[in-house]
């Protein structure tokens, strides 16, 4: 934490090298939220470099008086997947009419890259899918709480909503992303 | 207390993050092992739970940082022209890099010299593939022929000085003695058996001369069969 205060400040005098630290330390946990977001491995990494490019462009507007630059960054992470969320609603709609229509090949790993579905097939594809599934309120909520690992608090001030709301969308997001996973066939064993 | 099935869903996070006090605790407990309805969804959601700590972090893209360091500072700048060649320069002037040089010289004129080429004389046909192969081929030959020859001379001394040494071991009778045997065995045999043909001895006493005269023109050989 403290690192990252100080790295922000070698930034923000100029330091180029102390940018590619930041970057380097933080690309993989903003790119595993990006993704299990969006579910594409494509808008990850364009979102993940969204973010960068947003906080290279408002460095100076942290204080870390607020809070960690983790928080503040995933703050600012999250603010994009909701924008990017809105911006793509349209083409969602379109595609759950599509879904309507009886197709023959599997919607989930259409448009996949062979890398990407490798990867599902290591890390569960199943609880991607339903992931993507669920509203974006209760999503952001179990993978920051659930994939993160962030305390309730930490959740609190990324989201900016009071700590019972925090609770309930967790909670909430856990019955439905079950009940989600049983749809799709998953039991518990 | 009493526990309502609203409340098990309600709770059911607190319960499975260990927030729960322990009378909620045993009230949760009691509620949800009876309850049909609340049982196996509390079985799905702690079975979730389960999965999604369990799944472990992407690896991010490999190009990903770099790009991101493309974008916020800048494509990072290309060298042209003659600092190139001095960056290179520079690069290669480290002791690791001259080490490893001089090595893969060495090993090359080992290669190029077992090859055939000649260092005196030096034809870029020689460096052909085919010339190479051709050359090397003849070289292993020739170091074959060389050591079965080698091989071949050591075996015949061996067996020349293993059968003078054999011969000079014989035990000679006194001239004029005759062997004495018992009477009811043949002559010149100790064992029964019948004695070797005159023919037999002939070719025997015949080897031995031979063996001799090429003892005698090996020098090697020389001082041992003059004795």
């Amino acid at each position: 934490m403290e690192q990252d205060a100080q790295l922000v400040q070698q930034c923000l005098q100029g330091e180029g090298s102390a940018w590619e630290e930041l970057v380097r330390r933080h690309t993989r946990r903003i790119f595993n939220i990006c993704y299990r977001f969006t579910g594409n491995g494509t808008d990850a990494e364009d979102l993940s470099q969204e973010v960068f490019l947003r906080v290279y462009r408002t460095l100076g507007s942290y204080r870390s008086a607020h809070g960690g630059f983790t928080t503040w960054m995933t703050s600012v992470t999250r603010n994009l997947l909701i924008d990017h969320y809105r911006r793509t609603k349209r083409d969602r709609i379109t595609d759950s009419l599509d879904d309507a229509m009886p197709v023959v090949e599997n919607k989930e790993s259409a448009g996949r890259r062979p890398d990407e579905q490798a990867l599902l097939g290591e890390l569960s594809g199943q609880v991607q899918a339903a992931l993507t599934k669920l509203s974006p309120d209760l999503r952001e909520a179990v993978i920051l709480r659930d994939l993160q690992q962030l305390e309730y608090g930490e959740i609190q001030r990324i989201l900016s909503v009071p700590e019972g709301t925090v609770k309930s969308r967790i909670n909430r997001g856990r019955i439905e992303l079950a009940r989600i996973l049983q749809q799709l066939g998953v039991r518990p064993s | 207390m009493t526990w309502t099935c609203e409340q098990t869903e309600q709770r059911l996070s607190d319960y499975l993050d260990g927030l729960l006090n322990q009378a909620e605790q045993d009230a949760f407990d009691a509620h949800a092992n009876l309850c049909e309805r609340c049982t196996p969804m509390v079985a799905r959601v702690s079975h979730l739970l389960t999965k999604l700590h369990g799944m472990e972090e992407l690896e991010t893209p490999p190009r990903l940082v770099y790009s991101i360091l493309d974008k916020t500072l800048g494509p990072r700048d290309s060298v042209s022209g003659w600092r190139t060649v001095l960056r290179w320069v520079r690069a290669i002037a480290s002791p690791r890099f001259v080490y490893g040089a001089v090595s893969v010289a060495a090993t090359l004129m080992v290669l190029l010299t077992a090859t055939g080429f000649s260092w005196r004389k030096p034809k870029m046909a020689d460096l052909s593939p085919v010339n190479v192969y051709r050359n090397a081929d003849r070289q292993v030959h020739l170091v074959f022929a060389r050591g079965s020859k080698f091989v071949s001379d050591l075996r015949v001394v061996y067996e020349i000085q293993s059968r003078l040494h054999q011969e000079n071991e014989i035990p000679t009778t006194p001239e004029g003695t005759l062997p004495q045997s018992p009477p009811d065995k043949q002559p010149g045999r100790t064992d029964g058996t019948r004695p070797s043909s005159p023919r037999q001895q002939n070719r025997a006493n015949g080897m031995g001369h031979e063996l001799e005269v090429l003892a005698a023109e090996l020098p090697i050989l020389a001082p041992r069969t003059m004795q």
